[in-house]
Order: C-alpha cells, then structure tokens, then sequence
C-alpha cells in the first residue's frame, strides 16, 4: 500500500503529459474528421502533415527564433493553401468517378502523399528527430511539477478547443460545414454550395494539424516518420468520439493519451504505440455497430 | 421451355490466346536463371514475390470489394514463420506448409473484427495492422530478435540437386502459376460469385441466399495463406529478415498499387500491373540513390489520381488487337453464356407446380414491433397470411409497409414479437436462412447486382440454396433464362444490370426473388411507373404465380386498381399499427381507412 501510495505523484505527473499529449491527438483527430466528416475522404497523410509541421518550426526556430505563436502564424496560412491545393488538384477530379473506384483512388492519393511527404522531409531536414527548446520554467505543485512548456501546450489546446467551437457553431462557414457533415444532399438544396465548402474545409483541417505540429514540438520529438502513428491514433478517436463530435474527440483523445501513458509507465514504453491500434481492434469487436453508425449518422 | 446452350467456355479463342500467353510467360520466367544472369534472376524473382502479394490481394479486392492495405503483414507473418522454422532446422516444405497455414489462421481470426467495417473504414483498419506488426515483431524480442532480425543459416548449397537460390526461385514461380489458377478459377466459380454479389450490394446478397461472412472470411485466409508463401520465399532467398523489411508501410503498398495500376478484378490486371511497376520502380531505383521513396509515393499517387480501372482498361489498350481481349470486363468475358432468346413472355418456370392448399396458415406475425431509438416504425402488428393468400398492403408513406418487409426478411432484427413462418419461429434466423426457409422479397427501390448480367443476377440465388439444393454454377444459369422470359426480361440475359432502365430493374427484381422460390412473396411497389398494359400483365403474373405455383404474395401498392384486381385481403397501416384487415370491400367501408389513406371519406362517397 505504501509502494502504491510513492508513486501517487508520478501516476499525477504521467496523467498530465497523457492529457496533454491526448489534447493534441484530438487536435490532430479533429482536422481528420472535420475532412471525412465534409468530403468523405480519409486522409492518410493526416498525422504526417503534423510532423512536417513540427519539424518545420523547429527548424525556423533554429533559425531565426520566432516566436512559436509567429511560426504558427506563418504556418497556417501555408498549410491551409497546401490543403486546399491537394483537394482541388488531386482528390476533387476522383469525385467523378463510382464509389469503388472513388475509395481506391482516394487511398492512393493520401497514402503516395503520405509516402512523399515523409522522404521529402528527411532529405530536407534529416531522419533525425526535431523538437522545440524553450527556456524551461518549473511550476512545483507539491510532489508535481509542471514545466512552462505543457503550460503553453494546455492553453493552446484549451485556446483552439474554444476557437473552433465558436467557428463550427457560430459562423455562417462553421454552420455550412456541419449542415454538410450530416447532410450533404439536403445541405445542397439549402444553399450551401457543397462543392465550395469541400477545398476550403480541407484546408482548414490541414492548418489545425499545422497548429497541433508546432505545439506538440513544444514537449514531444517528432521526426519524419513518426506521422502515420499519429493518423492511427486519430482515426481511432474519430471513432471513440464521433465524427465532427468536437467533445467526443478530445475526451477520446485524453483517453488515449492518459491510457498510453500508463501503459508506458507500468508495463514498457516500447508498447505505448500498440494502444491505439488494440483499442481500435478492441472497439470495433465491442461496439460492431454502435460507435461508428452513432457517429456516421 | 427453350433448352438454351449455357457453354460454359468463353469464346474458346480467347482462352486459347490466354492460355498460350500465360504458358509463354511461364516458360520465359523458367528460363530466367539459365539465360539471365545473377541480377536478372533476382530482379525476376522479387517480381514474382510482388506478383503473388498483388494477385491475392486482389482476391478480396477484385472480387469481393474490400481495399485491404494491410494485406502485406500476411508476406511478414509468412516470412518470420519461415525464418522462424528453417532456424531450428524444419525442413523447408513443412516450413512453407507452417507458414501458410498460420498466416491463414490469422487471416481467418482478424477477419472477425475486421469485416465489421466497409469501404475506407476497412482500408483504415487494416492499414493500422502493419504498424501494430510492425511493433510486434520490434518488441517480441525472445521470439523475434526484434530490430536485430532473423538471419537464417546460411544455405546448403545443394537440395534436391538444384542450388537453393535457383530453387527458390521456382517455388516462388510455381506459387505464381499457382495464384493465377485460383484467380481465373475464382473469377468463375460458384464461390467467386457470392463475393460478386457482395461486393455489388451485400444485403441483397444475404436477402437471396448468401451466408456472407463465410465467403468473407475464406477469401481472406485463402489471400494470408498465398501471401505468407511469398514471404517465405522471400525469407529463404534473400536469408534475412527485419520488422522494417517485410512490415514497411512503403513496401507495403507496392503490391496494392500494381494491382491497381494493371487493372483490378481482371485476370490479367496484377501481373501486368507487377511487371510494369516491378520494371519502373527497378529502372528508377538502379538510377537514383536519393528520394526513392518520394518516387514509390509519387507512383501510387499518380496511379490512384489518373488510373481507375488501371492499363487494362484504358482505351488504348482496348484498341489493341489480340491483347485488348484481356480488358475485357466479367459480363463481356462470359459473354458466350447467354443465349439471347427473343422478347416475350413465357410462363413456364422450374418450379414445382403444385395448388396451394388454402386452409394451411404459412404466416403467423405475432405483435411484431420494430423500433428505431424513440421512433416505432412498426407497433405491435399481428397479420396471418393463409397458403396461397394474396394480401395487398396499403398505407400512407411512412406507415411501416417497408420496415414490415424488413423484419420478414430479417434485414431488421424485430425489437418485440414474434414471426412464424411455415411452423417455425424465425427468432435466430439470418436473413439468407429465411431466404431459404421460402421467405422472396423485392425492394421498392430495385437493388441489383449492378456489375453482373440479368442472367447471372437471377442465378445467384438458384445457386446457393443451402446443401443439396444449390445449383451447380452452370445449371444456374441455364435455369435462370426462364425466370428472365418470365418477367420479360428474354431478350437482356447478357446485359449488364446496371444498363437496365427502372422497369427493367423491377422486372428482374421480381424475376430474382422468384428464383428464391419462395413460398412467400413479399412484393414492394413493382408496378408504379408502369403502363396500365404492364400492370395488367404484372397481375397477371401475381395469379399464376399463386395458382400454378402455390406462393402467397403480400403485395404493397400504391396503384390501388392494380391490387383491387387480384387480392383476396387488404391490410391497412397506419403509424406502424394495422388498422383494417379484411376483405376488400369491407376495408373499403372502413371510414377510419378512407380518412388516412384515400383523403376524405366524403370525396370518396360522393
């Protein structure tokens, strides 16, 4: 009992990088279903974009030292119009073709994106792994310590959480975008012009992951092959928490984080990265219709 | 009845030429080792390795619609079986037997959890088991080595008195020729069209009489085993295995992309699509040391932006004299086996002939409720349908007439109640063991298999009647050309279903569901649209089916003039709840039906 009770403050301390870490999963998890949720397209470059991202501020931070907010400033808009380029050039023209064939296409496309942007990237930046260091403030809470770093990280996940809540729920763009996640047919006779939202949609949730990239380099390393991990663990929230359920993935998201913590803590970190993928496995034993007909409906 | 001559060969030309090229193919790899040096030998046989990877792949893929990306772990699983076994020194045969074996056991369990899921969500899924492999294989270290690898004892020069390296290279060779015999058999056989009808429209595979998940989970061990070979021959040739090499995801999308590329669910598309890809990637590679696989990603992007139906079925390719044959689509392939017969009726079917017996209850619905979340679609309805009975079903859009034909045909498992069907409880039934209990339905929206022929459409059902009453593939077909005459449909036995307008569609429909041969029909509005001509022949049919046939029909209707020829009873919805049950006039009377269903009681009065 009193073994148990000395490692209450490291189980504290691995329950806050869980959540963190789960925060910015859902993030991730978030860009990946606001897409599927609009255009019904998986994108399996998703979570490889957040490592170009990542790798991306920290080589400017290496440069030049911005600022992390200024590199994401400056990150965004370019992954919104790499977002918005990859859908009207490559993925739009699959549109015309029938569902088989528009499934298939839809996969090469992402997964030869997903191939290129990884290679591209090592030769840009090296195999190596990148990440942010910032001046380092501790915050003692008793046995518990809380660096400046997750503090940035919580109120960046905390800032975006609330931003995109009021675009989905209170913009005219946010609105369309959730007319045409449950109804794309009847959002058309509505007005919405559904093709306009579909590359402009696309682009928004690339430039969260661009967001999500430049915190998660704040605490965590990433290097150009560590994105498809991270496509993993968001489609497995996707499914936890709904599509285009913005509370559903960041409680699934923080599920998966907290439960790869532990797992690394308890059993060996070498495992952690199995989680997502058994809990998929494990869901869609559980759950063969619920969780994912709730959240496509 | 017209005898029609259901050949079962092709044009015998076409799969003369087939077999010439392929033989030719065969002899040109057999000499590769002789006459091509160490490095053409090895290009050729990694070639061969893909070919198998991309051509089982496409089993499930090509034929029954599921885009498995995870297909390449079943290589690796094969491979480490391999590697695992020659280390402690089993011989190679049983080490191959051990790989395929397992690795089809494995397909078979995951297949569980896997077939859950559709479309991407499928893709998905199984691309997350080559990182979960991958992972496995890393950290299993006793078993594994993990990152280390499995370096396997170096070879013993000499087995069965050709050097292993040549030998493996036949095997590999030999699981080719293998893998196109399964193909070409698969693209014709009985159990190649279940995995047709499911990937056109898996509940109507199920509604005439196909136990899906089986077929599911044979196609995909069947594709483990054929993969794990591979990996075998992989492992014992090149006598070193890691994670990184047979889990990669970059290598493991290689075979998926020829497949594509060559053209999928052709018998030819994965082998040509492999040497395409296998000599452009080698050129490639051998030129540039940098970016390689920028150049892969590059390839399978292109391949999935510009090339939907792959080179096969590129116009340019068509054109082709001889070779342009081997685009050719299932229904012009086996265009031989339909024997056009002219426009027409004939009102002959195989099927027993025999006069209801009219006292005998087929049909018991006791209280049946169907609810969906908070929404009752239908309330506690409770209806018998007597032995040759006629029962038309009318109600206002929405009332529950469709979700009824649901439960019957346990598309809908009911939340309440109880169905008895011919003296038994449907309670535990699967929708393809009440297709065989005699329960034949429609759809009001007509839900053909879109990609195969009218005939091959209402073969399919003749096909899998359950043990010992199925019809051999052949013998399906042949008897399915009388059910198409029957419902006008003699002259587009070869057409593609999905070229059907929407009278058409309805008439096969009906033509399939009687090919069930149900004892009950469940008809969903076949007659809107039609000519007052065509009703009148539809009712027709709807008596003969009954009197010669001994079937009851539950019909729904809209068109009321069309069931007031031929009902012996009307039902009347309402909300989900019958509200009138009797004979036409007496329902007729009924003021509460005349409010719901025809408006107002005073129009109809007056």
């Amino acid at each position: 009992m009193g073994k148990l009770l000395d490692q209450v403050p490291i189980i504290v301390q691995l329950l806050i990088s869980g959540v963190l870490l789960g925060g910015l999963y859902a993030l991730v998890a978030f860009g990946l279903s606001l897409i599927y949720g609009v255009v019904r397209i998986l994108n399996f470059a998703h979570g490889t974009l957040l490592s170009v991202a990542g790798i991306a501020a920290s080589m400017i931070f290496a440069k030049w030292g911005l600022n992390p907010v200024l590199i994401a400033a400056l990150l965004v808009p370019v992954f919104f119009v790499f977002g918005w380029l990859m859908y009207v050039v490559l993925l739009q023209p699959l549109r015309r073709r029938n569902a088989a064939q528009f499934t298939v296409g839809t996969v090469l496309v992402t997964v030869g994106m997903l191939l290129i942007l990884s290679d591209l990237t090592s030769y840009v930046a090296g195999a190596t792994t990148k990440n942010i260091q910032l001046p380092f403030h501790a915050f003692i809470f008793g046995d518990v310590i809380v660096s400046s770093n997750q503090l940035y990280i919580l109120i960046g996940i905390v800032v975006m959480t609330a931003i995109l809540h009021v675009f989905l729920t209170r913009t005219w763009f946010g609105r369309a975008i959730r007319a045409v996640t449950q109804d794309p047919v009847g959002a058309q006779i509505c007005g919405i012009r559904s093709h306009a939202i579909h590359a402009s949609t696309v682009g928004v949730g690339v430039a969260i992951v661009a967001i999500a990239g430049v915190l998660y380099v704040l605490n965590f390393p990433v290097d150009p092959y560590s994105g498809f991990e991270l496509t993993v663990k968001a489609f497995t929230i996707i499914i936890l928490g709904g599509i285009g359920n913005l509370v559903g993935a960041l409680l699934a998201g923080i599920f998966l984080g907290v439960a790869e913590a532990l797992t690394g803590y308890f059993w060996a970190s070498d495992w952690a990265p199995a989680v997502s993928i058994v809990l998929l496995l494990v869901i869609l034993v559980v759950f063969p219709k619920g969780v994912l007909s709730r959240g496509r409906a | 009845m017209s005898a029609p001559s259901t050949n079962s060969h092709t044009s015998n030309g076409g799969a003369l030429l087939e077999g010439c090229l392929f033989a030719l193919f065969v002899v040109a790899m057999a000499l590769v080792p002789w006459f091509g040096g160490a490095y053409l030998t090895t290009v050729t046989f990694s070639f061969l390795i893909a070919y198998i990877v991309a051509q089982s792949w496409d089993w499930l893929h090509g034929e029954a619609g599921y885009v498995n990306l995870g297909h390449y772990i079943y290589f690796g699983i094969g491979a480490y079986v391999f590697a695992l076994a020659n280390v402690r020194g089993v011989p190679v045969a049983l080490a191959f037997v051990a790989a395929a074996l397992f690795t089809g056991f494995v397909g078979a369990v995951i297949s569980f959890p896997l077939f859950r899921l559709k479309g991407d969500y499928f893709a998905f899924a199984t691309l997350a088991l080559l990182p979960l492999c991958d992972l496995l294989a890393a950290n299993m270290v006793p078993i594994t080595r993990g990152t280390d690898g499995i370096p396997l004892p170096p070879s013993t020069a000499i087995v069965w008195g050709i050097d292993v390296k040549y030998l493996s290279y036949f095997v590999a060779l030999a699981a080719s020729v293998a893998a196109f015999a399964i193909s070409a058999v698969i693209s014709r056989n009985r159990f190649g069209f279940a995995l047709k009808a499911m990937r056109n429209d898996e509940e109507a595979a199920e509604v005439v009489g196909i136990r899906i998940f089986p077929a599911k989970l044979k196609v995909m061990a069947l594709s483990a085993a054929a993969a794990a070979i591979a990996g075998g021959c992989y492992a014992w040739s090149f006598r070193y295995i890691d994670p990184n090499t047979v889990f990669g995801l970059s290598v493991a999308l290689l075979p998926v992309a020829m497949a594509l590329l060559g053209g999928t669910g052709l018998l030819w598309g994965p082998l040509i699509g492999a040497i395409v890809l296998s000599a452009a990637t080698q050129m490639l590679l051998t030129q540039i040391d940098k970016l390689q696989f920028t150049i892969i990603g590059l390839a399978i992007l292109l391949i999935g932006r510009f090339m939907p139906g792959g080179l096969l079925r590129a116009a340019f390719f068509r054109r082709l004299p001889l070779l342009g044959a081997l685009g050719a689509e299932h229904h012009e392939r086996h265009a031989g086996n339909h024997v056009a017969t002219a426009a027409g009726h004939d009102e002959d079917l195989p099927l027993p002939r025999r006069a209801p017996e009219r006292s005998r209850t087929l049909l018991e619905v006791k209280g049946v409720t169907m609810a969906f979340g908070g929404n009752v679609a239908v309330n506690n309805v409770s209806l018998t349908v007597k032995e040759g009975e006629i029962i038309g079903l009318i109600g206002p859009n929405g009332s529950g007439k469709t979700t009824l034909f649901n439960c019957l045909s346990k598309v809908y498992e009911p939340s309440a109640g109880d169905i008895v069907f011919d003296g038994a409880s449907l309670k535990g039934f699967r929708r393809d063991s009440v297709s065989h209990a005699g329960v034949g339905r429609t759809y009001q929206i007509p839900r053909p298999f879109g990609d195969l022929t009218v005939q091959e459409n209402i073969a399919m059902p003749l096909m899998f009647r359950g043990a010992g009453v199925s019809l051999t593939r052949s013998a399906a077909l042949a008897e399915a050309v009388a059910f198409a005459r029957f419902a006008g449909l003699g002259d587009k036995l070869g057409a593609r279903a999905d070229s059907l307008n929407l009278q058409q569609r309805k008439a096969l429909e009906f033509a399939r569901a009687l090919a069930c041969r149900p004892k009950l029909l469940l008809v969903d509005e076949v007659a809107s649209g039609l000519t007052a001509g065509e009703v009148k022949r539809f009712v027709e049919h709807i008596r003969t089916v009954r009197d010669t046939y001994g079937m009851s029909v539950i019909w729904v209707e809209h068109i009321f003039s069309a069931l007031s020829q031929c009902v012996d009873r009307l039902v009347v919805l309402e909300q989900g709840s019958v509200i009138a049950d009797g004979p036409l006039d007496a329902v007729l009377k009924d003021e509460r039906v005349l409010t719901t269903y025809f408006g107002s009681a005073k129009v109809e009065k007056a």
